[in-house]
């Protein structure tokens, strides 16, 4: 009959599963080193950063956040002036766009347009004086003028 | 070079990096073949050696040396092995036995193990069909040597919590060797 086994009295092999392959404990050190170096090696340009007290760097961080979102907005709605817009439609289409469009130039459009704006002159074909009269003829009881 | 020159040079920074090459240097190999026990293919062992010591490298200078700096690693190489074994079965949704089953045919297929005679073998099963933490206090004092202190320290087991588990793990080993004896 076998003897039972007992640990206690078994051999013990310090290792039982094969060895790593050869060089491999003197190479390991050198790839330890190369994980964590590159950490380090970033580190310089921001490296004041986080030499930062935690609350000031915080605060930091949220003023950069801020100050980002409040530039992004500002660009986005800064309108360019209507009178720049305008001008820059070629003045061709804008005649075009007229006739199409059912809109009708009323006399209070007319009466808002300045008559040193030079479009008035090249369109409307009336000096300010000739303009004025006109609207001077119109009937009192149009409420709109 | 001793621990507490190891840790002093650490914290200067122009000796830092040779103060962590000789920490390495000091303890790879132990470290390497603690994690190897436990996860058992090389490759494996390779990639969670260095995340150990990658992780020693970030959290030394916030060691408190309430415990030996032996103990500390072997505990960060400890949880990174759990970590680990559990992330593998739930990324496979592999069921205990499972990875016990992978394990065991990777000990099978090392060259290692099937040098060994017989009841070596067996041994290696025995072992290899425990669960993952009661495999580890097995290591620890069966192949490390360590105190029940030492793996109090290493598991934040209570002593006597480890005393029971070792006791229970060695009638588990022994029953199983015997039991594939009488069947041979």
């Amino acid at each position: 009959m076998n003897t039972p086994f007992r640990l206690d009295d078994h051999p013990r092999r310090p290792h039982p599963l094969s060895a790593p392959p050869a060089g491999y404990f003197e190479q390991l050190p050198r790839r330890v080193m190369a994980r964590v170096q590159p950490a380090e090696d970033a580190a310089p340009a921001l490296g004041w950063l986080t030499r930062l007290p935690l609350p000031l760097r915080t605060a930091l961080a949220s003023t950069l956040l801020l100050g980002g979102f409040a530039a992004s907005l500002i660009l986005s709605v800064t309108p360019t002036s209507a009178s720049a817009t305008l001008a820059a439609v070629p003045q061709e289409e804008l005649v075009q766009y007229l006739l199409a469009n059912d809109a009708r130039v009323t006399l209070a459009d007319l009466a808002d347009l300045s008559a040193a704006a030079p479009t008035t002159a090249s369109y409307l074909h009336a000096s300010p004086e000739e303009l004025q009269r006109a609207l001077d003829a119109q009937p009192t009881d149009d409420s709109y003028l | 070079m001793e621990d507490q020159e190891i840790l002093a040079k650490f914290a200067d920074p122009a000796s830092r990096n040779l103060a962590f090459n000789q920490l390495v240097r000091k303890y790879q190999q132990r470290v390497y073949w603690h994690v190897r026990k436990m996860v058992v293919d090389h490759q494996d062992a390779d990639d969670l050696t260095q995340d150990t010591f990658v992780k020693v490298w970030k959290n030394l200078e916030n060691f408190r040396q309430d415990a030996s700096l032996f103990t500390w690693i072997y505990r960060i190489a400890t949880n990174e092995c759990l970590n680990f074994l559990s992330s593998k079965r739930r990324k496979f949704f592999l069921p205990l036995n499972d990875v016990g089953a992978e394990l065991l045919a990777k000990a099978e297929a090392d060259p290692g193990v099937l040098s060994g005679d017989e009841v070596e073998q067996k041994l290696q099963k025995a072992i290899l069909r425990l669960p993952d933490k009661q495999r580890l206090v097995f290591n620890l004092k069966y192949y490390e040597d360590m105190t029940y202190e030492q793996m109090a320290e290493v598991t934040g087991t209570s002593v006597g919590a480890l005393k029971a588990s070792y006791h229970h793990a060695v009638k588990k080993i022994e029953q199983y060797v015997n039991n594939q004896s009488a069947n041979d």
